[in-house]
């Protein structure tokens, strides 16, 4: 396992990439923070609604923002890949050695973990179809709040274990 | 003024969030930082993207609920930037960068402030209704003032010769990804008007064999 770890972590084709274009490192940091407003826009939007923020918006018309939300996570995951496998450029450790001793990574994964076994919770409770019914003022049902409100927990969790990351290299 | 700048970068406050090893300290203001950039730039984005007809189910008065939220995003992130600031003020005020970051702030929260007043003026305006062109004016200011804002703040730590190389690399990047969307939003919305055609063809189909 680790064998394998190791060789599919590592990418020196992404790290001599960043280490010959200077500016691919910003570029990817710069994105990976849009990706984190876009985050918050849609998925914070969402869950902020659910927990009685302007109640007076529909949720289906909500859940119109959700697609904005998903792309900030992909911009973010696939700006966050780069940053791993071109680890590298930027730390003379392979990234297997990192994630293995950087405890803040680590808790960044297990804290993705969480906000995404909660997102499997909202549909396996049947909350995704019981919001969509909510109309302007309508309150969302105590099992969708705690959901909610968790989301923004361990999005927020996210975003801080990512920005101690450097404290642990 | 050297002196001066050097006093407060030496500061009791600002040595102990520069070197304590705790991650209360440095790291912790710089996460709070970003968190305030999320809920202001993210939210009011929200408040953007209806004013200029993008997400037009979304129902606009009820997004001026928004506002606190916002204003405390922003409160955080000036608190946390004047923190981050004090921290190495002799090298930010030498930095150009530092100065287009400040001044895209100024201009989004002023374009925000006027969007706010252009966008929820009349209460008395149904919620379908299109904002006004000057809201819109507004909104697509203060939208490119926060991508200028977020990119400046993010190159502040690198050589002038990056600095302008990633620009423009974030730029030409950006605008293709605009592009991108643009043509997702347009089919997205192609189909869903396609979709309401049909089920009105549909509806007045089933009346019309009502009536036979």
């Amino acid at each position: 396992m680790e064998t394998f770890l190791r060789t599919w972590l590592e990418w020196p084709s992404v790290a001599a990439f960043i280490a010959k274009y200077t500016w691919a490192w910003p570029l990817g940091e710069t994105f990976h923070f849009f990706g984190i407003i876009l985050l918050i826009g849609g998925v914070g939007m969402f869950d902020l609604r659910l927990l009685g923020v302007a109640r007076q918006l529909p949720v289906a018309a909500v859940r119109r923002l959700l697609p904005w939300g998903v792309t900030g996570f992909i911009i973010c995951v696939v700006t966050g890949l780069m940053f791993v496998t071109g680890t590298r450029a930027n730390v003379p450790s392979s990234p297997y050695d990192v994630i293995k001793s950087n405890i803040w990574l680590q808790m960044k994964f297990v804290f993705i973990g969480l906000a995404g076994l909660n997102l499997l919770a909202f549909y396996v409770t049947g909350m995704n179809r019981k919001v969509d019914d909510l109309g302007p003022g309508a309150n969302a049902p105590l099992t969708a709040k705690v959901i909610a409100a968790a989301s923004l927990f361990f999005w927020l969790g996210v975003i801080y274990f990512g920005r101690l990351i450097p404290e642990g290299l | 003024m050297q002196e001066f700048l050097e006093s407060i970068e030496n500061s009791t406050f600002s040595s102990y969030i520069r070197e304590t090893p705790s991650v209360l300290g440095y790291s912790t203001v710089l996460a709070l930082h970003t968190f305030g950039m999320a809920f202001l730039v993210g939210l009011s984005g929200v408040i953007a993207l209806r004013v200029l007809g993008i997400v037009p189910e979304l129902p606009l008065k009820p997004l001026k609920k928004l506002m606190p939220i916002i204003i405390i995003g922003f409160w955080v992130n000036a608190v946390t930037g004047v923190i981050l600031t004090t921290l190495a003020i002799r090298s930010l005020l030498a930095n150009w960068d530092f100065y287009v970051k400040l001044a895209a702030i100024v201009v989004a929260i002023v374009a925000l402030t006027k969007m706010r007043h252009a966008a929820f003026a009349d209460p008395n305006v149904a919620d379908d209704t299109p904002a006004s062109s000057d809201a819109k004016r507004w909104a697509k200011l203060m939208l490119l003032s926060w991508f200028l804002a977020v990119l400046g703040g993010r190159l502040t730590a690198y050589a002038t010769y990056i600095r302008i190389q990633s620009a423009a690399a974030v730029a030409v990047a950006a605008i293709l990804l605009v592009l991108l969307a643009n043509i997702l939003v347009r089919r997205s919305r192609s189909t869903a008007a396609a979709r309401r055609a049909s089920l009105a063809a549909a509806a007045s189909t089933r009346k019309l064999e009502a009536r036979v």
